[in-house]
């Protein structure tokens, strides 16, 4: 029984047992890094094909929404790695860039005018991409988790 | 040698640019989230996903946390939470998840800073319980406690329950006295 569970749970953890593993610790404290200083976070939102929802070619389309924009995303993962293909609504316009990122790599792409953009080969775990426009405050999607 | 900070005030720190009170919020709570993950029955690395899970959600309400002095408190429900997720994701544990999302006093100890008050309840435990639980804590197998406590194997699942429900007793009591 989970409650059960719980209860062993915080007797290692008083115990000093099951510590946290220094890897895990170190990318907790690198995530402090990942701050995007006076963002707007765009949620979730429902679109056509429902959010966060596996199509049966192995894809995921989610929506983000915030501050007027919205993100949508197909998220593919194949081979352990995952690709993005993205797009902007509406198109932020001239000299704006999104930022695909993960805890351990950020990958920068030029916004065309159409809005869309895409990253290959990120590796599996925490996503988020942020949107910066001239002349407004940065967008970021919430972290969102992605595993095969 | 400084004060520890408090967690509210380090949080602010932590919003306002101030890198080593992130660090300090880190070595403060992030065993506890370890073991809150864990206790959810997640493997290493989905626990490590939930644990970083909670702190990407930190970052992005850095500055909205309601009640900054509990972030100790919100960083292990918040774990629990993404944990379940990543769970029920899973499939598999679907039936203890549901368990786990309404938890009882015990996950009170556990996402509480109550380690001490836990480990004193223990001691004052009677025997067999105060040594099984102990041994139990340190990961050995039932098999390695029968051994030590002397008794059969078949009977340290029963009196693994027993035990437990006594020290959760005693652990309501407690905080009903406070």
């Amino acid at each position: 029984m989970i409650n059960d569970d719980y209860f062993l749970a915080a007797l290692r953890l008083a115990a000093g047992n099951d510590p946290i593993p220094g890897h895990v610790s170190a990318t907790a404290r690198d995530a402090y890094g990942l701050r995007v200083p006076q963002a707007v976070t765009a949620a979730p939102a429902e679109r056509a094909a429902p959010a966060g929802v596996r199509g049966t070619d192995g894809c995921h389309m989610i929506r983000f929404v915030a501050a007027g924009l919205t993100f949508d995303l197909e998220v593919t993962v194949g081979d352990g790695l995952i690709d993005i293909a993205g797009q902007v609504i509406p198109p932020p316009g001239e000299g704006s860039h999104v930022d695909v990122r993960t805890p351990h790599l950020t990958l920068t792409r030029r916004l065309p005018r159409t809005g869309q953009f895409a990253a290959t080969g990120l590796p599996p775990g925490w996503l988020s991409v942020v949107c910066h426009r001239p002349g407004h405050a940065p967008v970021q999607t919430r972290w969102v988790r992605i595993r095969p | 040698m400084h004060e520890p900070r408090d967690p509210g005030e380090l949080l602010t720190a932590a919003a306002d640019d101030d890198r080593t009170a992130w660090d300090e919020l880190e070595s403060r709570f992030g065993p506890r989230m370890w073991a809150v993950a864990r206790a959810c029955g997640l493997n290493e690395t989905d626990a490590a996903d939930a644990v970083q899970g909670a702190w990407l959600r930190l970052l992005e309400h850095l500055h909205t946390i309601r009640d900054p002095s509990g972030v100790g408190a919100w960083l292990a429900t918040t774990t629990r939470r993404e944990a379940m997720l990543i769970a029920r994701k899973g499939q598999t544990l679907a039936l203890r998840v549901e368990i786990a999302s309404e938890p009882d006093p015990a996950a009170a100890v556990l996402e509480a800073d109550s380690s001490r008050l836990l480990w004193k309840t223990v001691s004052s435990l009677n025997e067999p319980c105060r040594t099984l639980l102990q041994l139990l804590a340190t990961d050995l197998g039932y098999q390695q406690v029968a051994l030590r406590l002397g008794v059969p194997i078949g009977s340290v699942g029963p009196t693994r329950t027993r035990c437990l429900e006594k020290l959760r007793t005693l652990i309501q009591l407690q905080e009903t006295v406070q």
